[in-house]
This record gives structure tokens, sequence and C-alpha cells, in this order.
């Protein structure tokens, strides 16, 4: 079937149901989804997980598996209805003119074949190509991904590549057919942030110069907001709201889309004067919608006896371009009210230091083979003279990538590991050289740690309060059983869970209720530091700003400190007192959050920022775009350890950057940078985001 | 007296069952009335191949119990006139018939099949319950601490799996090497060591931080162990009731001991999974103790897959015993061990085909609802 010609929209969805069919019975999935998607237009497709984005996606590949069934609507695609195309018709479709990315790179690729017969396979199967043109057009493709060294690129397997590369050669191979749609399906949630900005930037790129549409699947408002042209937001199954980017990011007419917006935190958040807003509730399970709206028992604006009465259609906003709401009410509600916001907290006052890190180093030695051992041996330097205060109630922020150490930093914290060298005073006590068996209860107790991935976080196999009462046994807090039983439930009260929870195994608790759980387990011993590994960082939008809030509520309350790890810029920005940034194991600036968020920067500091999409259209940034990967800490650069991606190398005379690693210099009272350049070239930093008044 | 048909041979088989297919209804109308407050055991009544897997094994293990009930003979009364009897002959006395026929000393080849279910129920869940304790006390360290622990443990197990099983049992179990050394005493003084120390470290990993109920209940625990093993391992029960019958206690041993370095690499595998999870390093961060994290965080989350490892393991267990009992190995003369009874029937396969295929039957059905039931299990563990 050749490619066909077709004026009209490249992607039709009208009406579109799609439901599972399993042994509990019709699960639908999505409901009466409709979206347009013209030649050349990038739509963005953004909900939590669980609304039903990637089964669109699946329903439009015509691939879902034995239990999915489209059960109403069409797609048609350039004119041509999918749903009625022979599995043959389909095939020749799929990968020659829609492409999909998915999420993990590693798992599109074919560990066992090297990239080049990967690719040279699209045109070979799809156009019948001999393999020299197909040879041909791999190099070319890959060069346009901007991939270095591209005939080597070609000659090596998967998993020699970083990530990032591969995810690149993911929408290489997507490419090679030159198709007329290219669905992504969160293609960059795998990825670090400053190659994320590097996939983003290629991404629109490719589009404008191949005229390809987009069909970008994301929970991340920022990045819809930088890549593409129109949105879509589903809830439940539902498309709730549908517009461009402009209408919907400004001049949003569902309350969801509202909520969203008013739980994440964009620039100007701010934690004791602009607190983030929550949306109240869980996520409603398939078989759990309630009547009428779907998102109405979440709803602010509900009326009984209206929204819960019968389904609601989309309906379309008057004076926009193509904007559409599923709410009965839009034109009622007025949508320029300030929120309430509950009452501003005091910024709490920081007290004396309570952990102290001294020029710490953490080295691993890998030998060569663990059993033989011998020479040849390498030292991997995962901490490189890290040196820190945090004070009591005070948030002190550790930002970077993976492989920046931070984790490493943590273990060491908390005596999973031992320092190298260097010294961890906790209080008046040296902590950095007892492993945690050796610590006494009171200290294992003070400092404690939530973990990130909140359905690995709680063991499956104990109920809640049995979790709970084993930490408050083994810190000796209460006397006897009926006293500790006493304070898990309220440990169970402070975390705002129900008491019923208690008998509870984690599968029955959503992934918001874990974190919860997480947070009262490292709270029950009262602990001086909490050491919070991206707390939230794998929830969705809507709960992440309800398990923030919580944590900085207990915290203030008990004046702890938090040492909060996170990549999440934005996140950082709200919740920080104090910021230090990593890089391969160095600490590159550490100072408050205003000295870090604002100029002079550290050049790491800066495209970090630059990197992290924000969503918000009143904001422009600078754009700055690292090259290649993180270098491996097994082999560091010499020098300074960004010297290979850092943009203002050009400007340090000689070779200083390769040679010679900068020492730490104040800037200003409680800000330090690890930096070569001159003053003058700080001093002519410009603000990477600027806030431009809105329309 | 007409010897009877073969349709009133099988009427006959089924009446005499008769206690067990009431057994059967009881357990299974209990079963599925309750099944949604019963777990995972619940849950098997939802599978019908587990269903059925677990039907046969009742069966069994119902025959097993109600044995005196079902049988009408023991498995060593003689009848002279009753010698190698066709099946379906009816013995003059007391008029009753010896439906599978008798073999050559004149014994009833139902009543044995009967009795022998004893002899396989009593070892083979046994057995592996035992090479599971010795599995999971080293394969839990072994994964977890990895190091030179593992790779000697990981060695030694690939020995014993190296080493050809039947050449195994004959030098544990040949009469001469029982008698003459004392390899089998030790063996099972070793292995039943295993249970006690599991039983220790997993009450005292859980309850030290209680130091009156720990003590309590290790004491009660240990006292009632040690006696047990006195009677098992050594057969010095001051009280007699614990104890086993030398040829037994071979088996015992041997079975145990070929099985788990299996176990063994099974639970170190899980315990290498499972100990990169968030909840093993929350457990470590408030400083437990690595048995803790091992016994009460590891272990509780490898089970899905242990229990259908254990239920196809009892499966294999019982061809073993029944391929050793047909080689003669360590059964006793009078034994009613399936395998010696095949071996029997053999021998009258030319005339007949029962006095080998009952208890052929008997053992393959067994084997065959145990991996039904593991099929249905993990069916349904994996269903949430």
């Amino acid at each position: 079937m050749a490619k066909w010609d077709y004026d009209g929209p490249i992607l039709e969805i009208e009406n579109l149901s799609i439901s599972f069919f399993t042994r509990a019975g019709e699960i639908p999935a999505v409901m009466d989804f409709s979206c347009t998607v013209q030649p050349g237009e990038a739509m963005g497709l953004v909900g939590e997980s669980g609304c039903g984005k990637s089964t669109v996606a699946l329903g439009v590949m015509q691939d879902m598996g034995k239990n999915g069934r489209i059960v109403g609507g069409s797609i048609k695609f350039k004119g041509r209805d999918l749903c009625k195309m022979s599995q043959e018709e389909l095939r020749q479709l799929r990968g020659s003119e829609i492409a999909m990315i998915y999420q993990e790179p590693m798992a599109s690729l074919n560990p066992a074949m090297r990239i080049g017969a990967q690719l040279m396979e699209v045109p070979m199967i799809h156009a019948g190509a001999t393999s020299e043109s197909a040879r041909k057009l791999a190099l070319e493709v890959v060069t346009a991904v901007r991939l270095p060294d591209a005939e080597r690129i070609l000659r090596s397997y998967p998993h020699q590549l970083s990530g990032g590369q591969q995810q690149r050669i993911v929408i290489a191979m997507a490419l090679m057919s030159k198709p007329s749609l290219l669905i992504l399906d969160e293609p960059t949630t795998a990825l670090d942030v400053t190659v994320e900005a590097g996939i983003v930037d290629l991404v629109k790129d490719l589009g404008r110069t191949y005229g390809t549409s987009l069909l970008f699947i994301s929970h991340n408002l920022g990045l819809i907001r930088e890549t593409c042209d129109r949105i879509c937001v589903m809830y439940s199954g539902e498309a709730v709201e549908t517009g461009s980017i402009s209408d919907v990011f400004n001049k949003m007419r569902h309350p969801y889309t509202q909520g969203l917006f008013r739980s994440i935190p964009l620039p100007g958040a701010d934690k004791n004067s602009r607190p983030l807003i929550a949306i109240p509730g869980n996520f409603p399970l398939p078989h759990e919608r309630p009547n009428g709206c779907n998102f109405g028992p979440r709803c602010s604006y509900f009326v009984a006896g209206r929204c819960d009465a019968a389904e609601i259609h989309m309906a379309t906003v008057d004076g926009n371009d193509r904007h559409s709401s599923r709410c009965l009410r839009f034109g009622e509600i007025d949508w320029k009210a300030v929120p309430e916001r509950k009452a501003a907290t005091e910024a709490t006052i920081a007290g004396k230091v309570v952990l102290k890190v001294d020029a710490l180093s953490k080295y691993y030695n890998v030998a060569a083979s663990a059993l033989f051992g011998g020479a040849g041996g390498r030292t991997v330097k995962a901490n490189e003279g890290v040196s820190l205060e945090a004070h009591e109630a005070e948030t002190l922020a550790i930002v970077g990538e993976s492989g920046c150490g931070k984790s490493t930093l943590a273990k060491v914290l908390l005596g999973l590991e031992t320092a190298s060298e260097g010294l961890v005073m906790l209080g008046n006590n040296s902590i950095g050289n007892t492993q945690i068996e050796n610590r006494s209860t009171r200290t294992v107790a003070d400092i404690q740690m939530v973990f990130q991935n909140p359905f690995d976080t709680l063991n499956p196999s104990h109920s809640i309060g049995a979790q709970i009462i084993r930490v408050l046994e083994i810190f000796k807090v209460g006397k006897n059983n009926a006293e500790r039983q006493a304070r898990m439930l309220e440990l169970l009260d402070l975390v705002k869970l129900p008491r019923a929870f208690a008998t509870r195994k984690p599968r029955q608790l959503s992934g918001g209720q874990k974190q919860r759980i997480g947070i009262a387990r490292a709270f029950a011993g009262a602990p001086k530091v909490v050491v919070a590994d991206e707390p939230v960082s794998a929830l969705d939008v809507s709960v992440q700003a309800a398990v923030t809030d919580l944590l900085m509520e207990i915290q203030r309350k008990h004046r702890t400190t938090m040492l909060f790890i996170s990549h999440d810029l934005s996140l950082v920005r709200y919740i920080a007192d104090r910021v230090m940034v990593m890089y391969l194991g160095h600490v590159v600036e550490i100072g408050t959050a205003d000295q870090v968020f604002s100029p002079p920067y550290h050049p790491y500091t800066e495209a970090l920022l630059s990197a992290v999409p924000i969503a918000d259209t009143s904001v422009t940034k600078k754009h700055v775009v690292l090259e290649g990967d993180i270098p491996s800490a097994m082999n560091p650069p010499s020098g300074c350890p960004f010297q290979t991606r850092c943009q203002y190398k050009k400007q340090v005379p000689g070779n200083l950057c390769e040679t010679e690693l900068p020492a730490m210099r104040v800037m200003a009272a409680g800000h330090q940078i690890k930096c070569h350049l001159s003053q003058a070239v700080f001093d002519s930093m410009e603000p990477v985001i600027k806030m431009v008044s809105a329309e | 007296m007409e010897p009877l048909s073969t349709v009133a041979i099988w009427g006959e088989t089924f009446a005499r069952f008769v206690p067990v297919w009431i057994g059967m209804a009881v357990v299974f109308a209990i079963s599925i009335y309750f099944k949604r407050r019963l777990s995972l055991y619940g849950r098997l009544f939802d599978s019908p191949v587990g269903m059925f897997g677990f039907g046969i094994i009742l069966f069994w293990i119902l025959t097993a119990i109600l044995a005196s009930r079902i049988a009408p003979y023991s498995a060593v009364d003689q009848v002279l006139s009753m010698k190698n009897a066709l099946p379906g002959k009816i013995e003059s006395e007391f008029g009753i018939s010896y439906i599978f026929g008798g073999d050559n000393l004149g014994r009833d080849v139902f009543s044995r099949m009967v009795w022998g279910s004893q002899t396989v129920l009593a070892i083979a869940p046994f057995a592996t319950l035992f090479a599971y304790m010795v599995g999971v006390t080293l394969g839990l360290p072994a994964g977890y601490f990895g190091g030179w622990f593992d790779t000697l443990l990981s060695f030694l197990a690939n020995l014993v799996l190296a080493f050809p099983v039947i050449l195994l049992f004959f030098l544990l179990v040949t009469p001469e090497i029982a008698r003459e050394t004392n390899v089998p005493t030790t063996l099972a003084a070793i292995l039943f060591a295993f249970p006690l120390v599991f039983f220790t470290i997993v009450v005292y990993s859980k309850y030290h931080t209680q130091p009156d109920k720990v003590w309590l209940i290790l004491g009660t625990g240990l006292a009632f162990g040690l006696w047990a093993y006195s009677g098992l391992a050594f057969n010095r029960d001051p009280l007699g009731v614990f104890g086993m019958d030398p040829n037994r206690l071979n088996i015992f041993v041997s079975v145990v001991f070929v099985n788990s370095p299996t176990v063994f690499r099974i639970v170190r595998g899980m315990t290498l999974d499972i100990k990169t999870r968030d909840y093993v390093a929350a457990a470590q961060t408030r400083g437990e103790g690595p048995w803790y994290v091992m016994l009460w965080e590891v272990l509780p989350n490898a089970r899905g897959p242990l229990i259908v490892d254990f239920c196809l393991r009892v499966g294999y267990t019982t061809i073993l015993l029944g391929t050793l009992g047909f080689f003669g190995l360590g059964v006793s003369p009078e034994s009613a061990d399936w395998g010696f009874t095949i071996n029997d029937g053999r021998r009258l396969l030319l005339v007949t085909v029962y006095p080998a295929m009952a208890p052929a039957l008997a053992l393959m059905s067994l084997v065959l609802g145990l991996n039904l039931l593991a099929d249905g299990l993990r069916e349904q563990s994996m269903r949430d």
C-alpha cells in the first residue's frame, strides 16, 4: 500500500471509546474522546497515570492486546478509518506512516542487533529499498538526530550507547520512513533533565523540518508547553479540555485544568506566602467513576443535581481557536478569581547547625574481577570533597542528575556506607565512619529517610500498622504494645490518613498514600534530620502538591532538618531554603535558594535551570542545551568535572579548566561556586528565567 | 464363587472410597463457601485447574487418613489361597474380594495401594519441608551477603547437583553403608538441626526488642524442638514419641540432601532480586539486623514462587520415592511403598495389569495433582 495524499487533517479521532474486557467485566479506559491533528501540528495529550492517554495512542496504532477493544467512535488517519483496515494494511501503515516512540528506549531496541541493521530494516521492509540506499539514509538520519560519529554509532549495539543516545536512535528509527504522524509516549521520562532538554529540542526541530505531525503524550505540562501547539487534557478516560496552548494555559475553562496548574510549583509560588493548592481527594478507579462529571467529587465548583445528573459533553468555548471544555458551568465560573489560599505561614527561622559534613569523600574500588582480584582495579569517586552544613528546621535541597553522587551522600549519612575521607557530624557525634550496626538507637532514629519509589517503600507482605509499630519497637518508643499501638494511630493522624488503614496491606493503598506512610515511618522516632530522596517524583502532579505540603507541615512542626534530594528544580525552588548543586561527586554550587536561582550561576546550574520545562506561558527562558552526556564516574574528566560539557570553557584563559580543579569561591555570604570563570563573566550573566507580564 | 466382572470391580472400588468422597465433598463445600476469606487458598477455587489438582491431592490425603476404613486388609495380611489371585477373585473365608488381585505372597494389592499412600505422604511433604528449611537458611545469607560465603555454598550446591542422584542414593541407602557407617545418622544430625536454627533466628530477630516474650517463645519452641530432634535424628527420644525406622530415616535424609541445593539456588536468586528494594533499605536504615531483613523483609516476598516450587518439589520427591522403592532401596520387605508394589506387580504383567497399574496410577495421579495445584497457585498468585 503506497502512501497516499490527503488534504485534510492527519488524524481525526471522533467519539472514541475503548474498553478492556477482563474477568471482572468491561472496564472503560477511554470514553467519548475526540481530537484532530492537522498536518505539521503538534498535539499534546496530558493527564495523570491511568487517565487513558496511552490507551488513545495504542488505539491509534490499533494495538490494544487481546483484552482491549474499540467499542465506539472512529479513528481516521488521512481520511481512512483505521478500525476498518485489515491486519495486513495496518502492518503496512505502522512504522511507515505512523511511528511510535516509547518511554524506555532500551526496550524499543533489539539488544542483539547492531544499530545500523535495525535502522536499515525500516526502509527495506516498507519501501523495498536496497541495503546501500538504506544505509545511506540511516547515516543521514543519525546525523539528523545530532549524534556524533554516525558511522561508529551504526556499528554499535544498543547497550554501548547511553540512555539519551538510545532515545535519539529510537527517534531516528521512527524518522527513517518519513512518517506523517509520530506518536511519542512519555519519551523523556526515563532521562535526566539536561538530556531531556536535548531530546525536546530535537523533536521540535524535526517536526518543523520534516513537517511531521506529533502526538505528544506526557504528564508534564511544562514539556507540553515547550513542544506542542495544541493540548488536550484528559481525566479519568475523558478529554476534559482541549485547545491551543495559550488558551488552555492562560484562559482555562475546566476546573481540573485549573487545579492542575494550581498544584504545580510555577515560578512565583512560595511555600510560605503562596503555597500550592492540591486537588483534594483521589483519582477514581475505572469502576468507581461517579455519575455525570468524573471530576465532580473533587471539584470546588460542584453543584449537586446538575453536575452529577447526566453525562456531560464537550462544549465549545466561544471566541477562542477550537477550544472546548467538558464542564457544564464554565460560563458561570469566575475564572479570574484569585483562589482562596491557606493562610500564609511564617517563614521558619533556621536554628543551630545540626548536621555538618566536612570534605567528605567516598570512593568505591571496582576490582577487575571479584574472584581473582589483583591489579586492574579502578576507583569510582562517588563523592569528592563534599562539605555542607544543615541547620535546624531548614530544608537543604541537593540537586543533580543521575550519577552525581547524591544517593551515595545519603547512604553515608545514614550509615549504609562509611566515608573514605572527611567528617560527618550529627550534633556533636562523628558518624561518618560508623556503620549503622554500630550506631546507637538514638543516632539511628535521629537521621531517617523517605524513599523515592512508593511501590517499593513498603513491604507488601506486612500490614501498614505492623510496619509502623516495628519502627517504634526498634526505636524504643513506648513502653508496651498498647502504647506503641496508640502512637502508631497518632502517626496515621499526623500524615492525614484514616486510622482504619492500620490493618490494610500496602497493595490496597494508592501511591500517594504509600508515600504518606513512608513519611510517617521516617518521623516515627522524632528524627533531627530527614533525608527525602525524590519523595514525590514518582507521584502524579495533583498528588505531589499534597504530599509535599504534608512533608513541609510536619517538618515545620517538629523543626526537623530536611535534606531534599531532587532533580526537579521547580519543586526545589518552591520547597528549599538552601540549595546545593552536585555534578559528578562534586558540589559545584551552594547557597540560599534565591542566590542559586539568580545570577551569577555556575555554568552547570545555568544549564539545569534552562533545561527544566516550565508550564507558564508568561516565562521566557535563556536557551542552553548541553552537548553530550554525563561522563562516567569511573573515568572522570581531568580538571573541572564539568569541563567536557561547559559552554563557558572558552572564556577561561589557557587550559586551566582541563588541568586544575577549581576551588570553591565565595560569591556572597553563604553563596559558593566552584568555577574558574572571572568575576567579570559572572557579573555579566543574565537570569535564565524571566517573567514577562502575561497578556 | 465367581470372580467379579470388570464393571463390578470398578463399582466396588468406587464404593470402598465412599468415606473419601464424603470427606472431599465436605472440604470443598466449606472451602468454596468461605473462599473470599481464605486469601490464596480461597482463590484456588477460582481456578478450575487448581481446584482439580487440589481435589486429587485431597483424595490421597483423605485416603491416607482413612486407610483403615477403606482397606479391607492390612498391608501385610497374607491369605495363602489368594496367591497371585486374579483381579476380582473373592476370598472364600470372609467373602471379601481382592479387587485388584493378589501378589505372590497372597496380599491384597488394593489394600497395599491404599496403605502405600500413607508411606508417600508421610515422607514426601515433610522431606521437602526439611529441604526448604535447609535451602532457605543457607540461601538467604548467600544471596544477601554474597562474597566468599556465597561462592563456597554455590560451589557445594553445584557439586551435589552434578553428582548422579541414583548413584548417590545407592550409596546412602545401601544397607551395608547404613548399618556399618554412621553416614546417615551424621547427615540426619546436621540436616535436622537446620529447622531448630531456622526457628531460633526467626523468633529472635523479630522479638529481640521484647525480652520477656522472646525467651518464652524460644524456650518452649526449643524444648519441643530438641525433644523431637533427639528422637528423629538419634532415635533416643526419652519418652519414645518421636522416632523413625532406620530405613525410613535413610530415605528421608537422602531426599532432604538432594533437594536442598535446588531450593538453595532458588532462594539465593530471589534474595538477590528482593534485596535491592526500598523496603529492605528502609529496614537497614532503621538499624535492623541482617537476619531480620532476610527472614521478615525478604523471605515473605519470595513466598509466591516458593509455594509453587514446593508443590512441584513434593511431586518430584514422590517420583523419587517410587523409583527408589521400585529398586527396593530403603524399604523394608513389608513396606507398602508404591514403587515396591509396582515392582511386585511387574512379575504378573503378562497375566494381568492390575497389580502393577493400580499403584502406578496412584503415583501418577498424586504427582499430576501436585503439578496442577502448582499451576493453579501460580496462576492465582499472579492475579491481584
